[in-house]
């Protein structure tokens, strides 16, 4: 199964080549894809999930948008 | 002074019918006449300035000030007498807050108090719309009163030139309708998050890093962006990929048209939501918190 996936701001340089269609093993969660993609946990704070927000441990499904935010304060 | 009634008269007398460019036409208050009438009236203990009075007046006379036409129909002129009669709390008057009060300045928002201790700096230039050669280290709250006067007199702005601590944003929020928060950094955007909850009135906030950036409305007691950001200490995006102003000013922009949706009575397009946007990649999408 794979998700769409959108690596925002300073974790951008994490996104995969194959973002867009990217592989995830079934039960893997949220928190577990953005370990497998090298994200250090203390940089990643919010994780959404087709437009809502999720805690790490939620499962993924085939098909799932999921985007991944680090803290953002510039103005 | 002329009393209430004569200046219905007054400004029933002085309109003219104007065509619109959508077809039919409306009846006008010129802003010469505008002027002309507010400065007959003078100073009043009303909250609101005589010019504001003049183009409220007008407005519940179902007749436009000429420097709102171009908003019509997109504001009802219920809803622009409602926007004249509100008052705004912006806390921050840097790359976010500039533009944030052009845009509401403009729209004819009532009352605006705005607070930054700050000074501009040459890294200012490049986002800042309050920043320029001349404004340069002096006050950024000077700079805001200096444009406010220039861009919409019948604004009330207050400038304060002070770095608000938490204490003194309660005291800041107190009798404003909305806050705005236009911080720069991760640190000082709780606070304003808990005070604009004790105050009991919702918040608009966002910050950019780099080509993304966020837009939230925050209703009291709700959770915010800066619940789950933590400190500076952690680092934030923005302390590597800065701040350039294409991701600024649409952040601001949308910033603004949702503190005219709250300000004129409308639903908040974006309460208990962000929409997060990659300039980049020229995505937007509305994300619920």
């Amino acid at each position: 199964m794979h998700v769409a996936l959108k690596c925002f701001a300073t974790l951008s340089r994490f996104t995969p080549p194959d973002a867009e269609a990217f592989a995830v093993a079934p039960g893997e969660t949220a928190g577990g894809l953005a370990e497998r993609l090298g994200i250090p946990m203390a940089d990643l704070k919010l994780v959404f999930v087709n437009g809502e927000h999720v805690e790490l441990t939620a499962q993924l499904k085939d098909g799932d948008r999921v985007g991944l935010f680090p803290a953002v304060g510039g103005g | 002074m002329p009393a209430l009634l004569d200046l219905d008269e007054h400004i029933r007398r002085l309109a003219r019918p104007e065509a619109l460019p959508g077809g039919g036409e409306c009846l006008m208050l010129s802003m010469e006449a505008t002027l002309e009438l507010a400065r007959s009236l003078g100073r009043s203990r009303t909250k609101h300035l005589p010019l504001a009075r003049v183009e409220l007046a007008a407005l519940n006379l179902g007749i436009a000030p000429e420097r709102y036409l171009r908003n019509f129909s997109t504001y009802s002129y219920a809803e622009q007498a409602r926007l004249l009669s509100s008052r705004l709390a912006l806390v921050g008057l840097g790359g976010l807050g500039g533009l944030v009060l052009e845009l509401l300045a403009r729209a004819g928002v009532g009352q605006i108090s705005a607070a930054d201790g700050d000074e501009f700096a040459p890294s200012n230039l490049n986002r800042q719309l309050l920043c320029t050669r001349r404004s340069i280290c002096g006050y950024k709250a000077a700079a805001a009163a200096a444009r406010v006067a220039l861009v919409n007199p019948a604004v009330a702005f207050e400038p304060v030139a002070v770095f608000l601590d938490e204490e003194l944003m309660g005291r800041f929020l107190t009798g404003a309708e909305l806050a705005v928060d236009a911080l720069g950094g991760l640190n000082d955007r709780p606070a304003l998050l808990r005070q604009a909850a004790a105050a009991g009135i919702p918040l608009v906030t966002a910050a950019v890093a780099g080509q993304a950036g966020f837009v939230a409305t925050v209703l009291p007691g709700a959770k915010g962006p800066a619940d789950f950001f933590g400190s500076e200490e952690n680092g934030a995006a923005e302390n590597t990929l800065g701040t350039p102003a294409p991701a600024v000013a649409t952040a601001a922009a949308i910033m603004a048209a949702e503190a005219i949706n709250i300000l004129a009575g409308r639903k908040p397009g974006l309460a208990g939501a962000m929409l997060v946007f990659d300039l980049e990649t020229m995505s937007f999408e509305r994300v619920s918190l």
